[in-house]
């Protein structure tokens, strides 16, 4: 049986696209952009001087505190400088830059193959946060972070999330039909850590060829794969669970609050590669879509390369309307091409037909959010109430549980910008908890 | 006066003749404590209460001093032969707006005593309660109950607790209508409204939508 | 007849006795001490309930100002005859203060956009996609937010896609500052007309780079101020109003005309500065 959760919608996926398209590494770019802030919480501290001999693997920068996370060089070279970069999340953020020598030398017990089946959970999770291991879906929330729940929040069951719900993308799923082994070992080591012996892979159901894959490599080990409705946002963290386990994360609560850790494929991956073969997260799996390039891809991206020499490679047409990085519900719309691939990219979309400016208008009140919504809230009174600047009373609404995965704006009628508004609302009422 | 005719009353006057929306008496706090649904209910609760004391009250007033029967204790003090003589009816209004400005000078005393948040949070409404046409409304459509009929002789004891129910019917059906009222009112907050028509006009026309909807009860007895 | 008029008159005077009796009885059983002064204060207040004071409104302000040991002044918004007849209500001695108005730092004329936002029309949310679409960091994104949130008025968006500020208007409650998620609004006494018209912390090269009115962080100021009240931090110069002696100094010195002089123009909007600025 095909299983979902409430609400949600099913825009068209455009996956055909790129699904197709094998793995193949990217151009090795000269230059590295390592930016510090590649990841959700405090940005990572540099441990290199400008001028100092780094290789592959090496370590860069340390994380600046819990919820924080590390950076490794993946090329050989020399530091040339650290200085505030444009990054994907806003125009300037520190970043070590690496020049690559061409060497390709590893780090000191780096690519070293180990036994990770004889490692205890917390010298796996030591090695996941220094490995500098985030979450790879796209949140970028860093992975030893939610693999640490306090003692008093008991775990059951861990979740895989291949769904990969967001329309376009097609690295997960690539990953899953390419390199199945690395991604169950890794769940296996993600399950160790946990304690759990009960695991879940969901995958969408436009994705047969992956599901098999992964019932048959994952039967062997209590894992069980799930078949789910093709539905945005199924990849969600919260309607994921509702849709396997069928429990409701609680009203400001985190999945563990119901027993369970969700990580996405990738992430399993690089796991792996961090605690069996000692390579930390130096590359991901990045699709190159959208009717702006000759021919989409899949690639094997160099963290902190450009992006500027894929898009080339793809065939970039003229006319581009709009760069948007990672999926086009959620993802985020960039100004220039000249701006580093971090841990979060899953995908670049480069769009030409369909980008059009809308004016909002007003709310008809025909509800369409609200049945929509995959976390039951009422977009149509929050972004009013945004409209009037009244933050105390979206609180009251529950901004705060807002997942801001788009459906409200993608159904609106009246083309109102509704998450943008319940984004702002967000930010706001997060200031004033603050003070 | 059995149950179902008490019944009748009390939901006669609470939906079907509903005082605010179906009778437009006390529009005043209606307009006016209507904004937030917290005030509106402490609104609704204070009238309730005044209405049911308002109705007692002017009720033994009616029954001892105004009319013109042989339980008129003015008659029996001064005797006679015609209780007629002392039929007072003429007097009831303002008799009766004294008793019920009376009444809530009372009860605002009480509530500052007791609750001084409740008093902040009707401010100015309470003593509009003292001039409210819905208490007056209330004690004056009492009368009625006291009539006598060809069906039945009204005694004194079915007078005050047709009265009370009808107090209680109306104080409800007010409270329930503020409380309608102020949900839309609440909504309104957030509404783009074309400028003219923000606050107290757009609360007229939502007033009157209300209203016509309540018109769907008429024909229920 | 006169039976009628007799027993009436006798009704309603045993009523209304016996009401009064019963009332004069309740208010001295329920009586409630409360202080005039509140009511009194509250009806002297602006009554805007800007907020600006810290407290729910004015009526919350007054309490304050009764209970407390609140100064007064607190209220940025408040007529200075207002505030002598609050203070001897009070019992206090009014210290006088100066009325501030608030000080828009950008007068960029146009700043390269990085990219076309068609977002929601507000600053706060511009600055949230990619960290605002202008090229200058510090500056006006020219939405607007802080003219919405203005309860006196006082602010309006220009021609040229910047707030200004009417000054007689203006009371100094700064709503704008607070809302502004840039900062580059700030409350300046009023007599210190001399101000850094500029918020940007980039290095002098950028500035350039964007802006033809920046601060670049020269420090030519900063030599020329007589009374050392200007200080340069983060390539951007900065004036204590507390030393400032309005000199004008630094204003003629300053390579970029990013320092203006207010005081030639005082009672006038502020928008006419700037086509004075043009003439020199």
């Amino acid at each position: 049986m095909v299983r979902t959760f409430r609400g949600g919608v099913h825009p068209h996926d455009s996956k055909d696209m790129s699904k197709d398209q094998p793995i193949k590494q990217a151009p090795t770019p000269d230059i590295v952009y390592l930016s510090l802030r590649q990841h959700l919480g405090a940005p990572s501290k540099a441990v290199v001087k400008v001028g100092d001999l780094v290789k592959k693997g090496q370590i860069v920068a340390e994380p600046g505190g819990f919820v924080s996370s590390a950076v490794h060089s993946p090329v050989s070279g020399k530091v040339k400088e650290i200085k505030p970069h444009p990054h994907m999340m806003g125009p300037l953020a520190d970043a070590v830059v690496v020049e690559n020598d061409g060497k390709d030398e590893w780090f000191e017990g780096c690519n070293v193959a180990t036994n990770w089946e004889s490692m205890t959970p917390e010298q796996l999770k030591e090695k996941i946060r220094m490995s500098g291991i985030v979450g790879l879906g796209g949140a970028t929330f860093p992975t030893h972070v939610k693999l640490s729940p306090p003692p008093e929040k008991k775990i059951d069951s861990a979740i895989l999330n291949g769904v990969e719900c967001e329309p376009y993308l097609t690295a997960d799923y690539r990953l899953m039909i390419e390199q199945p082994d690395r991604v169950v070992e890794g769940f296996r080591i993600i399950m160790k850590v946990l304690g759990v012996s009960k695991g879940y892979i969901g995958v969408e159901a436009n994705k047969p060829d992956a599901y098999i894959i992964m019932k048959e490599k994952g039967a062997k080990y209590g894992i069980e794969a799930v078949m789910l409705k093709v539905k945005y946002p199924q990849g969600a963290e919260k309607q994921l669970i509702s849709a396997i386990l069928g429990r409701e994360v609680p009203s400001g609560g985190l999945p563990m609050d119901v027993g369970c850790v969700v990580q996405n494929v990738g992430t399993a991956a690089a796991i792996y590669d961090a605690c069996a073969k000692n390579i930390p997260l130096l590359t991901r799996i990045m699709t190159v879509s959208g009717d702006g390039v000759s021919h989409t891809a899949n690639y094997n991206i160099v963290l902190g390369q450009m992006l500027g020499p894929i898009l080339k490679e793809c065939g970039l047409k003229d006319g581009i309307r709009k760069l948007v990085f990672g999926g086009p519900m959620m993802g985020l719309a960039e100004p220039s091409e000249n701006i580093p691939l971090a841990k979060g990219n899953s995908g670049v979309l480069a769009l030409i037909a369909g980008v059009e400016k809308y004016e909002p208008r007003m709310c008809i009140r025909c509800s369409r959010c609200i049945d929509h919504c995959p976390m039951g809230l009422n977009p149509s009174v929050l972004s009013l109430l945004s409209d009037i600047s009244d933050f105390t009373s979206m609180e009251k609404h529950h901004a705060m549980d807002c997942i801001e995965c788009g459906v409200c704006t993608y159904m609106c009628p009246s083309r109102r910008m509704i998450v943008q508004q319940i984004k702002l609302g967000k930010q706001r009422i997060l200031a004033s908890r603050k003070k | 006066m059995s149950f179902v005719e008490l019944f009748t009353i009390f939901f006669g006057v609470m939906l079907i003749n509903n005082f605010i929306l179906s009778k437009f008496l006390g529009l005043c706090p209606f307009f006016g404590v209507s904004k937030n649904t917290k005030d509106a209910v402490s609104m609704g609760v204070a009238v309730i209460f005044v209405m049911i004391m308002a109705s007692v009250a002017t009720c033994a007033i009616n029954w001892y001093f105004l009319m013109g029967h042989q339980s008129n204790l003015l008659f029996q003090v001064f005797g006679g032969t015609d209780p007629s003589t002392f039929d007072m009816a003429f007097l009831k209004t303002i008799v009766y707006i004294l008793v019920i400005a009376v009444l809530v000078q009372f009860v605002e005393m009480i509530i500052i005593k007791t609750s001084p948040a409740l008093y902040r949070a009707m401010g100015i409404y309470l003593p509009l309660i003292t001039t409210n046409c819905a208490i007056l409304g209330v004690a004056l459509l009492n009368d009625d109950f006291a009539k006598s009929s060809a069906s039945m002789e009204p005694t004194f004891l079915s007078y005050l607790v047709k009265s009370l129910v009808q107090g209680v019917g109306g104080g409800l059906g007010f409270t329930m209508a503020m409380l309608l009222m102020s949900g839309v009112r609440e909504r309104l907050e957030y509404t783009p409204v074309p400028v003219p028509l923000r606050g107290i006009p757009i609360a007229f026309f939502s007033a009157s939508i209300m209203s016509i909807s309540f018109l769907g009860f008429t024909g229920m007895m | 007849m006169l039976t009628t008029v007799i027993i009436s008159l006798s009704i309603l005077g045993v009523l209304g006795v016996l009401f009064g009796l019963g009332l004069a009885y309740a208010s001295k059983k329920f009586s409630v001490e409360t202080d005039p002064r509140v009511d009194r204060i509250c009806e002297l207040l602006p009554n805007a309930n800007c907020g600006a004071c810290g407290f729910a409104g004015c009526n919350a302000f007054a309490e304050q100002l009764v209970h407390g040991s609140l100064d007064v002044n607190t209220c940025k918004v408040c007529a200075s005859e207002a505030k002598s007849v609050i203070s001897s209500v009070l019992g206090k001695e009014l210290v006088n203060q100066e009325r501030e108005i608030a000080v828009i730092h950008c007068m960029r004329e146009t700043i390269p956009a990085r990219f076309e936002y068609n977002g929601i029309q507000d600053c706060r949310s511009a600055l949230l996609v990619n960290g605002g679409f202008t090229t200058c960091q510090y500056g006006c994104l020219g939405l607007g937010t802080c003219a919405t949130v203005c309860p006196f008025e006082a602010l309006y968006m220009g021609e040229d896609g910047l707030p200004h500020v009417v000054d007689e208007k203006c009371t100094g409650c700064g709503n704008c500052a607070k809302v502004c998620p840039r900062g580059m609004i700030t409350i300046a006494p009023m007599s210190r007309d001399v101000h850094i018209l500029c918020n940007s912390k980039h290095d002098g090269k950028y500035t350039i780079g964007c802006c033809n009115h920046g601060c670049i962080g020269c420090k030519r100021c900063e030599k020329a101020c007589p009374a050392g009240a200007i200080a340069v931090k983060d390539f951007l110069a900065c004036i204590d109003y507390t030393k400032c002696v309005v000199c004008g100094a630094c204003v003629d010195v300053c390579p970029t005309g990013a320092i203006g002089d207010y005081s030639l123009f005082r009672g006038k909007q502020s928008a006419k500065w700037r086509s004075g600025l043009a003439a020199k």
